[in-house]
């Protein structure tokens, strides 16, 4: 858990397209081995800092480090990348069969019995024309190669769209048999933060550009608490802590407060009539990135 | 089965503690790897081992190098005391509190423990009367 | 070497797009065309271009494969560029595996072509005095001047494809217009200064000079122009979704 095991490492990293800055002066790095979520809003630099990360595109400015040297062009390093993108484009013709067949080429680690069982599981049809799959398909095919590949450094950018709940689940569940038994780091960026906060080590929340918590998923859970009652009350009971949210209908009063309550406090709030919620991972990232719910589901 | 109150590891270490006191996971028992805790509860191997090393260095559990985890022999009887201080400090302690407020002496106290007890103790026997009724 | 090798079998995984398309193309542009001078024959016209009866029939078949090599190039540089990048394939190796893909694929397509130049000399155009693989040597030629020339073409169709791809992959459809008002604009000044200094028939000669060999040899510099345009472009290109 020292830097020395750090796979990734990002300083002063910018990337301007014009005048717009998607990702702002970012620093952070990624540990070997561990499950990262790369969380945030639609168009908050999620795509691009992955697009950065595998040497897609081009830095505006700041250094990237993967592997111990720059990923931009660079076949040592990229060779143990795997990067599955949402919006994946495939040669014209290709159906699926042609991906699977041509993915152990690339990927050293290629694990073709497993990436056979995953086939059969997530049923992706291997010679229908890519252009014909349905969205959820052609979904699956993205999660295949990226499960299997097994690269040392997986990335999964929005890797489930038109996936329904069970073939989600499945990936869910593979992925983290897959990792228990292959250890490498994942970066799973997403919108569905519920479903995947419990596969998750690391929480990296980027909005704007720029990285506004970067932090261990269980120290996360439990770090704010939604306090609900009488407005006097819930008033009494926050004030003087950081209030990450707060909403009132009449006398009532909902607040999302940071920290971690003692058990004192905990008494102290049965006491005043206050009800105490846990604030998931989904509406800690919501309150903290300063949206609503609706908003956020909205843009997913 | 998770929830989002309390850090994963905790949780999972007070599941493998729970088994323990209520005799699921006998003393020298072996205990499910990290990975059957990750694959069950459908969390992190990591998060699994950080709850699972909590019991280790509580002495709770140790490991078998190359086979797996364990339960410790007396393991049992000092999470049983350690679950019976926490019970004062967390239930008996504001039961006091809020008794004294509402001027039930200690004495009074118990007796309302007592008639509580015997009360609940003869709503639950039709209970499992007729479930067994149900199983036959 | 091996991952440059892997970015041309990846080109090659799916026969469709470079072994059974190209050739499904060109069969029935050839059938077409046998077909059209067998109708014209059986109503009784036997006479070519110029009206006399000895002159053969000529067909411009040949030029669907080199505009479907085009449009192959084009779709390599469009979709299978930011596949293989997904595949994480540096630039580089993508562009020098797609740049032996265009030489190997016109290398082997030039000996079919070949064969079937000497079919038609040797069958007096498949019987019915036409010219449709010889047509870029007037129906002469020897087999090692069909190959080289069927090679030349096909490579300067696949570059001028993989460079136009490329400008639109870097600058979007603003390269695109740039490069058509561009291009367009320095074609009709070429045209104009040649009209101007009268040169056409200079031109003209020099080509029948050069002969089609010599201008396919041409041709080469300007596929080797034009790759290296598209390698320059392609190393600083990022695929948008």
């Amino acid at each position: 858990m020292t830097d020395t095991s750090a796979v990734v490492s990002v300083t002063a990293l910018s990337k301007r397209f014009g005048s717009v800055t998607a990702v702002d002066s970012v620093d952070f790095e990624v540990r070997e081995n561990t499950i990262y979520g790369l969380l945030g809003r639609n168009g908050a630099g999620k795509t691009t800092l992955m697009q950065l990360l595998t040497g897609q595109d081009f830095a505006s400015s700041g250094s990237i480090n993967v592997f111990g040297a720059s990923p931009v062009e660079n076949p040592d390093v990229l060779s143990q990348i795997c990067f599955i993108k949402e919006s994946q484009k495939y040669p014209d013709e290709f159906r699926a069969k042609h991906v699977f067949k041509s993915a152990p080429w690339f990927f050293t680690n290629w694990d073709a019995a497993f990436a056979e069982e995953l086939i059969e599981e997530f049923n992706v049809p291997l010679n229908r024309p890519i252009k014909k799959l349905s969205r959820g398909q052609l979904s699956a095919v993205g999660v295949i190669v990226g499960l299997a590949s097994r690269a040392p450094l997986t990335f999964f950018d929005e890797p489930y769209l038109g996936l329904d709940a069970v073939a989600r689940q499945i990936f869910y569940d593979r992925l983290l048999a897959d990792y228990s038994e292959h250890p490498r780091t994942v970066i799973l960026s997403t919108h569905l933060i519920d479903e995947v906060s419990n596969l998750l080590e690391h929480v990296l929340v980027i909005d704007q550009g720029r990285i506004i918590i970067d932090e261990e998923a269980d120290a996360l859970r439990g770090s704010a608490t939604t306090v609900a009652g009488t407005r006097a009350a819930v008033e009494r009971f926050t004030a003087g802590r950081t209030l990450l949210h707060s909403e009132s209908i009449g006398g009532l009063a909902s607040v999302t407060i940071q920290g971690q309550l003692s058990a004192f406090e905990r008494a102290d709030a049965a006491d005043s009539g206050l009800e105490l919620l846990p604030v998931s991972l989904q509406q800690l990232i919501v309150r903290s990135t300063n949206t609503s719910t609706h908003d956020f589901q909205a843009s997913a | 089965m998770i929830t989002d109150e309390r850090p994963i590891f905790m949780q999972i270490a007070e599941r493998v503690e729970n088994d323990i006191i209520d005799g699921a996971l006998p003393e020298e028992g072996q205990v499910p790897s990290t990975n059957e805790f990750a694959a069950f509860y459908r969390i992190n191997p990591a998060t699994a081992l950080k709850g699972v090393n909590l019991l280790v260095d509580d002495g709770i559990l140790y490991k078998k190098r190359g086979i797996g985890m364990f339960v410790s022999s007396g393991a049992r009887e000092r999470l049983v005391s350690k679950r019976r201080d926490r019970f004062v400090h967390e239930y008996l302690h504001p039961l006091l509190a809020e008794a004294a407020k509402l001027g039930i002496s200690p004495t009074q106290l118990g007796e309302l423990l007592r008639d509580e007890a015997s009360a609940t103790a003869s709503a639950a026997t039709p209970t499992s009367a007729s479930r067994k009724e149900q199983l036959s | 070497m091996t991952r440059i090798w892997n970015v041309v079998r990846l080109h090659l995984v799916n026969r469709m797009a470079y072994v059974t398309l190209p050739w499904i193309i060109l069969g029935s542009a050839f059938l077409i065309t046998i077909a059209i001078w067998m109708i014209l024959r059986s109503v009784g016209v036997t006479s070519g271009f110029d009206g006399s009866a000895s002159s053969p029939q000529f067909s411009g078949a040949l030029l669907s494969i080199l505009i479907y090599l085009l449009v192959a190039a084009v779709m390599a540089i469009n979709l299978t560029f930011p596949f293989a990048l997904g595949f994480s394939v540096t630039r580089r190796e993508f562009y020098l595996g797609t740049a032996l893909t265009f030489g190997l694929v016109s290398a082997a397509n030039a000996v079919v072509l070949t064969v079937l130049a000497s079919i038609e000399q040797a069958t007096n155009g498949w019987g019915l005095n036409g010219r449709l693989f010889t047509v870029p040597w007037g129906g002469g030629g020897t087999p090692i001047e069909h190959w080289f020339g069927f090679f030349a073409l096909q490579l300067l169709f696949s570059f001028a494809g993989a460079a136009i791809a490329t400008i639109y992959m870097r600058w979007r459809i603003n390269g695109m217009v740039v490069f058509w008002v561009v291009g367009g604009a320095a074609l009709v000044g070429l045209f104009a200064l040649i009209a101007y200094t009268n040169s056409w028939a200079a031109i003209g000669s020099w080509m029948t000079a050069n002969g089609t060999t010599g201008m396919a040899a041409w041709s080469l510099l300007v596929s080797a122009l034009a790759g290296l345009a598209g390698y320059a472009m392609l190393r600083r290109a990022t695929p948008k979704n």
